[in-house]
């Protein structure tokens, strides 16, 4: 054989065994046979290189090594009869016979190596086993030997079938388990499911309530009923009700007022302006009970009108309109009383004028507006909601998941998902209604005040929500919060006394007067509405105050500056602890700064002469001055570092003299240049030291393994670029398998269990060791160890 | 061959040249029989075989499960493929309970086996009914039993145990006549010279090997010394030693001359049988795990005889006087325990190139 020859074939097999791939490269095994073809020698060769190969410790290597060795087995006979004289350590190497040597990582194709090994040596069996006997002899001591099932796809043994088996047993008990106590879960919480279901249900229908179109020709042909009056038979019916119009008048002297229900908002939340001899407490109870009906017929009256013009605008949602038609027949009241008192026909319909044009504006999406009426429901549908969201639905899909994983009985399985598809089309439609609901917690409180109102007991005051920190405390309750009736002085002698701060331009407090949640609600919702009567007497009664408070101003314009002048001095002054500096201000004081030291008082013994009188200077600018210390305002930095960084951007960060990372800031330019010179030159230099001692972490060989590792760019090509050439990796195909053994763990292995460190500590516990000995070795259980 | 043929022919030659010669030349190229299969009865390992010795056609093996099997090794069928079939096989009532350790026929005649086992008991077996014609017990498990191949005057069988006394039991008689003493360890293997009836050599785990004369009660003749005496003098240790571990093998040449012996330290070690010298003949390094007898043997009728010694999975062939290993016998593909060599295969006819008289081609495999 041609030395030529040789070397090729070492090259191919090398360059076969090392790609790395499940395949072997067609183009070369077809010139490796073609080049075995020549000679018996060629093929010794290539078996010995081949049998190298499969001795390396990787398993990709082996594997297509092995392939190899299956292209040439059928090819050669000479190939077959040496490798079958050394079946034991083919065997060895490719089916993993001995245990003591297992096969290489990587685990994946080790794997894959065994049981392509495994196949193949069942073929070869089946072709050429009676030529060879030792190839069958292999077969045998692997079958009834080794129990290695050449049947079995995974070609495993039999200790690991039955393992697996083992598994797949324990996992079907585990799994039947969970099913029954699913099937158990789902028997016992089936009845609350279907209860919640069926009260979300009908708490959807009382909310709201199916209109189909019958519903609408009934509703259309209702108003011929009295209860139901439309827009005519509401003019008529508001006659009775029209008839406190003296009383109301009354009222709309004091200001201008809406409609009955504001009104005697407006009265409560004025008790005190009351001009109260006219009538009785029931007298306006009355009145207001019979405003509120009269809103009630408006409301209603506004909503047939509503409907008359809709046409099809049943469809719409009850309380969502409602809200709207309140507002809208609030306004044409209003407007209407405004307008004109003696214009009958006005206050008796509400209209100004003949030719309204109403815009009835339908939101596109159902809207369900919490009220005092649908509360309840409300909150019930809520409670439903949460329940089923977070509790029922999370229990079924969890079933469910049990369910189909274990193939339990399609029967548990139909009813589970039967369930979820309620569930989620419960939670559909109650997304779909859109509630719009306030904080509960304040419903919750609200909704035992409702209860207490109707008996109007004085029990209860309704005190309005407050935000921990209370602004201004009204005169009237400063005794029930335990303050002093006017403002300490105290503290207004260390705070500047300040303009009393503008009232927040809130509604008037609700006083101590029992009004109800409802009603103070109500008076809220009004004052905002602009327009609400409420909101022009607030627009009215701030601009009252202001007007006093302007011309009060103007008037005493002289007094109030020079005093605002030396206010502003006291305010500017500091306030320093009193000290002893203060108290002999402006006195000489003729001990400061002196020890005296007390003769010994001894009958016989006398001490040396001693000064009495030792003047101290530290004792005596002590007494005299006072260290004030001046921490100035914080200004915030304005600057950034600006400093280059290696991704292209630059230092971001706000340091006021000196970045920890780009020393001390100086300023750069667009690119992060320095401006100056000798701050470029110092930057230069200090750039070419850093460039020159590599801090060791950033090790070129490490930082590659952590790239490998993360597959992220640390830069490791810029630092050891020398050092890479040389340590090219051989075989760039082949998986790695060092960096598994890169571990955290095995680094500080290194480390920990050095040998160094080892000696060390071991001396350190030897001379601890010895000085017990030293100092106890008479004592019995010392002197044992 | 045929040269060594017509000088026969002619009567120029010795007969037993012929015979020597073409001994030594199947010996050397010994190999895988392809043609010759054993039938596998066994389902775990074979711990010690042996061929009749007055036929040459019977082969006992002991199995680790407490198997006996007889195989006939002759092929009548008139075809180059043969399976040696099982000719009767002791697997049913009077079965050993553990690993049967030794097996051997009774040498005049194979009417009679002996086998020993893990189960504390020698059994003395009729070949025809199957049945145990005797049964020996014992305190300790018994390592190996020998019955002299030439004995005339006595019929009697030595049995090393874990006591390190050394059993001779009597076949006339059935019991146990006569006990050696004189080893401080378990008696791991023990052998009849062929030479002189009453010699008996044994080896032991305390590494020491004595030879005996059964007729002499008091002692051991001598304990084979590794260092031929003169280290163990200076070194004040009075004790023998034939290897630096334990001693687990034992064989005789086939003249009674020789005695080798191998041990756990992977040595194997040639003697003068007469005087109790070492030969000093390096066999290099000869790998010997077992905990147990290991079961070798020398080749007989060849012109320099050959030693077989299993060798982990393969069959190490040493000439005998030199020490060169020659070959190694590879077909196992697990631990070889034991191995036998057939001394007559002669019929030219019935062997092919290749006698497989060594009982290689059982997968003789330790699991």
């Amino acid at each position: 054989m041609e030395l030529s020859q040789r070397e090729r074939l070492s090259q191919l097999v090398e360059e076969l065994s090392t790609s790395g791939q499940p395949q072997l490269d067609q183009q070369k095994v077809k010139e490796l046979k073609k080049i075995c073809r020549v000679s018996s020698d060629c093929i010794d060769h290539v078996y010995h290189s081949v049998m190298s190969q499969l001795s390396q410790d990787h398993a990709e290597i082996r594997l297509s090594a092995f392939q190899i060795a299956s292209e040439l087995f059928g090819r050669s006979h000479h190939f077959r009869t040496l490798l079958v004289d050394n079946f034991q350590e083919f065997l060895e190497l490719t089916v993993e016979t001995d245990v003591e040597q297992p096969l290489p990582p990587p685990k994946e194709v080790a794997r894959k190596l065994r049981s392509l090994a495994i196949q193949t040596i069942q073929s070869w069996q089946s072709s050429y086993g009676s030529a060879y006997k030792k190839l069958d002899l292999g077969y045998h001591f692997l079958r009834q030997v080794k129990k290695v099932d050449f049947q079995d796809a995974e070609a495993r043994t039999v200790s690991e079938r039955r393992r697996e088996e083992e598994r797949q047993r324990r996992m079907e008990r585990i799994y039947k388990a969970r099913v029954e106590a699913a099937a158990k879960d789902m028997e016992e919480s089936y009845q609350d499911m279907e209860a919640a279901l069926t009260e979300m249900e009908s708490c959807m229908k009382l909310l709201f309530p199916d209109f189909g179109l019958s519903d609408l020709h009934a509703v259309s042909g209702r108003p011929a009923g009295d209860e139901e009056p439309c827009c005519s038979s509401g003019l008529n019916r508001q006659d009775p009700d029209g008839r406190p119009d003296p009383r109301d008048k009354s009222g709309s002297e004091r200001g201008p007022s809406g409609g009955d229900a504001e009104r005697s908002h407006a009265e409560r939340s004025h008790g005190d302006k009351r001009s109260g001899g006219e009538r009785s407490n029931a007298e306006r109870s009355h009145a207001e009970r019979s405003g509120a009906e009269q809103d009630h017929r408006d409301k209603r009256s506004g909503g047939e009108r509503e409907e008359d013009q809709g046409g099809a605008a049943g469809e719409e949602e009850e309380g969502g309109t409602k809200a709207e038609m309140e507002e809208d027949g609030e306004r044409a009241e209003e407007s209407s009383e405004e307008e004109d008192d003696e214009d009958s026909f006005i206050r008796n319909s509400g209209l100004i004028s003949h030719t309204y044009s109403l815009d009835v504006s339908l939101s596109p999406v159902l809207r369900v507006k919490e009220t005092e009426d649908n509360e309840a429901v409300v909150s019930t549908v809520m409670e439903l909601h949460r329940l089923i969201s977070t509790k029922h639905l999370p229990a079924v899909q969890g079933w469910v998941q049990v369910f189909t994983k274990s193939h339990a009985e399609p029967q548990l399985l139909r009813r589970a998902l039967s369930l979820r598809r309620s569930l989620e089309a419960a939670l559909q439609k109650h997304q779909e209604l859109h509630i719009d609901c306030k904080t509960r917690v304040r419903r919750v409180m609200k909704a035992s005040s409702d209860g207490e109102e109707e008996d109007d007991d004085d029990e209860f005051e309704e005190v309005p929500e407050k935000e921990g920190y209370e602004p201004h405390i009204p005169e009237h309750l400063r005794a029930e919060y335990g303050l002093d009736p006017s403002p300490s002085t105290s503290t207004a002698a260390l705070t500047p006394k300040k303009a009393p701060a503008s009232r927040p331009p809130a509604p008037p407090l609700p006083s101590t007067s029992s009004s109800s949640s409802r009603q103070l609600k109500r008076l809220i919702e009004e004052e905002q509405d602009p327009t609400c009567a409420a909101a022009t007497l607030r627009v009215l009664r701030q601009k009252i105050p202001l007007l006093a408070e302007s011309s009060s101003s103007s008037s005493t314009a002289g007094p109030a500056s020079c005093q605002s002048g030396s206010e502003q001095k006291a305010a500017e002054a500091p306030v320093v602890p009193f000290g002893l500096d203060l108290y002999y201000w402006g006195q000489e004081q003729p001990n400061a700064g002196k020890i005296i030291k007390s003769a010994s008082q001894h009958q016989f013994w006398v001490p040396a002469e001693v000064e009495e009188e030792v003047e101290n200077q530290d004792l005596l600018a002590q007494s005299k001055s006072r260290f004030i210390s001046f921490p100035g305002s914080f200004v915030p930095v304005s600057h950034f570092c600006r400093a280059p960084l290696g991704n292209g951007t630059l230092c971001q960060r706000q340091d006021r003299v000196k970045c920890p990372f780009h020393g001390p800031i100086i300023p750069r330019d667009q690119e992060g240049r320095p401006c100056r010179e000798e701050d470029r030159r110092r930057e230069e230099q200090e750039e070419r030291r850093k460039r020159e001692q590599e801090p060791d972490w950033r090790d070129g060989d490490l930082m590659r393994d952590i790239e490998a590792a993360t597959g992220e760019d640390l830069g490791s090509s810029r630092v050891g670029g020398k050092k890479r050439k040389g340590k090219k990796k051989k075989y760039p195909n082949l998986s790695d398998l060092k960096q598994s053994s890169n571990t955290s763990r095995s680094r500080l292995e290194k480390k920990v269990f050095n040998k160094s460190t080892m000696r060390r500590v071991a001396q350190v516990l030897s001379k601890a060791d010895s000085r017990k000995h030293d100092k106890f070795s008479n004592q019995f259980n010392y002197a044992l160890n | 061959m045929l040269g060594f043929l017509s000088a026969r022919q002619a009567g120029l030659d010795d007969p037993l040249r012929l015979r020597r010669a073409e001994s030594t030349r199947r010996v050397l190229s010994l190999k895988l029989n392809p043609d010759r299969d054993v039938e596998r009865i066994h389902g775990n390992g074979i711990n010690a075989i042996d061929i009749d010795a007055a036929e040459g056609r019977y082969m006992l093996s002991g199995g680790a499960d407490g198997v006996i099997v007889i195989y006939d090794l002759d092929n009548h069928s008139g075809k180059q493929q043969y399976t040696c079939k099982a000719v009767r096989t002791v697997g049913s009532r009077h079965v050993h309970r553990f690993s049967v350790e030794s097996v051997q026929w009774y040498p005049y005649d194979t009417g009679m086996f002996v086998s020993s086992s893990f189960d504390k008991t020698m059994k003395v077996w009729d070949t025809e009914t199957l049945k145990p014609a005797e049964v020996f017990e014992f305190e300790g498990n018994v390592y190996s039993h020998h019955l002299s191949p030439i004995a005339r005057k006595h019929s009697l069988i030595a049995v090393g145990t874990k006591n390190p006394k050394i059993q001779l039991c009597d076949l006339k008689s059935g019991s146990r006549i006569h006990v050696l003493q004189g080893h401080r360890a378990e008696v791991l293997s023990v052998r009849w010279s062929p030479r002189y009836e009453y010699i008996l050599a044994t080896a032991s785990a305390d590494s020491k090997v004595n030879v005996w004369d059964v007729r002499r009660a008091s002692g051991s003749l001598f304990t084979l010394d590794q260092h031929n005496g003169e280290k163990s003098k200076a070194s004040s240790q009075a004790v023998n030693t034939a290897h630096n571990g334990r001693v687990n093998g034992l064989c005789f040449t086939s003249d009674g001359l020789f005695l080798l012996t191998t041990g756990t330290d992977d040595r194997m070690r040639l003697w003068n049988s007469a005087n109790g010298e070492n030969t000093l003949v390096n066999y290099g390094k000869v790998c010997n795990e077992s905990r147990k007898r290991l079961q070798f043997t020398v080749s007989r009728g060849c012109s320099p005889e050959f030693v077989f010694v299993p060798c982990g999975s393969s069959v190490a062939v040493y000439a005998l006087h030199t020490g060169k290993l020659v070959t190694m016998l590879r077909g196992h593909y697990n631990n070889v325990d034991c191995c036998e060599f057939h001394p007559d295969y002669q019929g030219a006819a019935s062997l092919p190139a290749g006698n497989p008289a060594f009982q290689d081609n059982w997968s003789s495999d330790e699991d």
